[in-house]
């Protein structure tokens, strides 16, 4: 049954059907081999509406809409701005500010592909003119783009909170760590990159000008206090967090900023309304589908025959790594999750893992697969809004992927690298 | 903003009234995508506002945003499905020779259209079955199966949108990625 089940998922995914569709044709064939026939089929139904039931995904649409209100307003320009005049002097400077402000737009807006948007699309124009590579430049974006996947609010975070019920409060502190950790050394990368190529420096900004850029950026930098702050210090819960970002980036975007016209919400919410749903199926279908082999012992099958039980703590890591780094090359990592953690639930229970690191390294291999050639998602996301072809869009991937790697395999070693903000915020 | 550059964006391809209905349709999903999130944010920002200042939380926000989440997803998906919008993995699809994207682009639509319908009839099943257990919403006191009533609409409209796009498919030169779209023009959309 599970490689029947399987089989079909993996053929319709490849083919290119809607990624609902794989999810909800391997639940039907999962109920009829069980119940024999469709007399059951309501339960399905079922299934999919206690999917998107839980109360802590309404974070989901509420970031993307603060994320969507941002990036069509002025919040991106003013981080830019601001991190440009600290670090742009220094050799690769202005890759190292990409690397920073798309970090910083990840603490403000969650989602990968608004960053690649809001940070990319500004500052690629300038790299190049600087005298950057562009297959460099592409794969810089989208790599420091994927730091969003860490840094809070993470959807894909959210989302693994919900079906593997772990704190999603202390998943997104975890994931703070290595976030700052690949900033650290896709920056060292973007140094020594420019100094080997002899990239020229841009000029040195004073400290009054240092001072105006940050407090032009002060009100997007209440992203951040409200999201880690709020969450860290207990106040707010993650949806409580980001209803208070909606409303943040509503009064900064139509009062203070005057960037958008009030008009421009209807279509702002209708926009933030469908990604909404396209997302929330797959989590609906997901649920139905996880339920169904659950209820098969699938993950139990699958996990005997890859003897994942005997490898111990850091194997199981190490498998979980790959799986989830190889199924993000191919396909969206949020179909990605709502897929492979209900088939690792088991062994992560067994073996006595804390869930808090393993949504962490999920998040991580996430981050890296959907920036990984073949299909990484990103990648498309970077050939869409560039307009470059593949080939050169994936050229200058690979030493990002091996810093990627390193990070991971840091994470399985010294787990504290996630765990050591969450344990001082909460233990 | 996505869909408001080309024609009319609630243009149907059926004819006749079948058509007006259908584009009737669309412009009401639209309108409850556009509201069910200003709601939802309306009441969950209302509800925070409540905890923190006047220590009182909304009695009937989650049931609220329950209610908001499942006439979202169900008028988007089909939403989606008029837009070509739904995400998938296109990059086979991409590679292979335009005769041969076709009869893809038409056995995909086909088959998703029927288990959009097989969905559709399931879902009834599953209304019938809450509407016979006569629960109610505790803060609300509202049966609980009304807030289902929308999700056989959202699964028919999307199963609909799909075979239209198969047939338009068969019918005419183009590719077409869903009702509304040609393939490879429309690229500068994409999902955050």
């Amino acid at each position: 049954m599970a490689l029947t089940i399987f089989l079909i998922m993996i053929v319709l995914l490849l083919l290119g059907f809607p990624m609902m569709i794989p999810l909800i044709v391997a639940t039907f064939v999962g109920f009829i081999m069980m119940f024999g026939d469709i007399s059951k089929m309501e339960f399905m139904v079922q299934q999919m509406m206690a999917g998107i039931r839980p109360a802590s995904l309404i974070a989901v649409p509420m970031f993307i809409l603060a994320a969507d209100i941002m990036t069509r307003g002025h919040s991106a320009n003013r981080l830019i701005d601001m991190v440009m005049k600290f670090v742009g002097h220094i050799k690769g400077g202005l890759a190292v500010s990409t690397a920073a402000a798309c970090t910083l737009f990840g603490a403000v807006s969650g989602s990968t592909q608004a960053t690649v948007v809001a940070v990319g699309s500004p500052l690629r124009p300038r790299m190049l003119k600087a005298g950057y590579k562009d297959s460099f430049v592409l794969a810089l974006i989208i790599n420091a783009s994927d730091i969003a996947f860490l840094i809070p609010p993470s959807i894909g975070m959210i989302i693994y909170g919900v079906i593997s019920s772990t704190s999603i409060a202390e998943l997104f502190i975890a994931g703070i760590g290595p976030g700052l950790l690949l900033l650290v050394l896709f920056s060292a990368y973007s140094m020594v990159y420019a100094a080997v190529k002899g990239v020229p420096t841009e000029p040195k900004a004073s400290w009054g000008e240092r001072l105006s850029a940050v407090r032009s950026a002060v009100w997007p930098l209440g992203f951040p206090v409200i999201i880690v702050g709020g969450i860290y210090g207990g106040v707010f819960s993650p949806t409580e967090a980001a209803a208070a970002c909606v409303l943040y980036a509503i009064i900064l975007e139509f009062v203070v900023f005057r960037s958008l016209q009030p008009a421009d919400i209807y279509l702002i919410a209708k926009s933030t309304g469908l990604i909404t749903a396209v997302v929330f199926i797959l989590v609906g279908a997901g649920a139905a589908f996880s339920w169904v082999i659950s209820f098969a012992q699938v993950p139990q099958q699958i996990l005997a025959a890859v003897g994942v039980a005997d490898m111990g703590p850091k194997g199981v890591l190490a498998v979980i790594s790959v799986a989830f780094f190889i199924g993000c090359m191919f396909v969206d990592p949020i179909v990605v999750i709502l897929i492979l953690v209900p088939i690792f639930a088991p062994v992560v229970n067994a073996v006595g893992l804390d869930p808090v690191l393993v949504g962490t390294i999920i998040t991580l291999q996430v981050a890296i697969g959907s920036a990984t050639p073949p299909f990484g998602c990103d990648i498309f996301t970077a050939i869409a809004i560039f307009k470059r072809p593949y080939v050169e869009v994936i050229r200058g991937i690979f030493p990002f992927t091996v810093i990627l790697l390193l990070v991971s395999v840091s994470l399985i070693f010294f787990p504290q690298i996630a765990l050591f903000l969450r344990d001082l915020a909460f233990r | 903003m996505d869909d408001t550059k080309g024609s009319n964006p609630h243009a149907s391809s059926l004819p006749g009234v079948l058509g007006a209905i259908d584009s009737a349709v669309s412009r009401l999903e639209s309108v409850l995508l556009a509201v069910g999130v200003l709601l939802m944010a309306l009441n969950t920002v209302a509800n925070v506002i409540g905890r923190f200042v006047l220590q009182y939380s909304l009695f009937f926000s989650e049931e609220l945003n329950r209610i908001l989440i499942i006439l979202i997803t169900f008028a988007g998906i089909s939403y989606a499905a008029r837009q070509g919008r739904h995400i998938r993995m296109s990059a086979v699809y991409d590679a292979l020779p335009p005769p041969a994207r076709k009869g893809l682009m038409i056995l995909i639509a086909w088959i998703t259209a029927m288990a959009m319908f097989a969905l559709c009839y399931f879902s009834i099943g599953y209304i019938l079955k809450v509407a016979s257990s006569g629960r109610v919403l505790p803060a609300l006191q509202v049966p609980v199966y009304w807030i289902f009533l929308w999700v056989p609409v959202g699964f028919f409209m999307t199963g609909l949108q799909y075979l239209l796009t198969a047939i338009k498919n068969l019918v005419e030169d183009n590719i077409y990625l869903s009702t509304q779209v040609l393939e490879g023009y429309d690229d500068d959309e994409l999902e955050v």
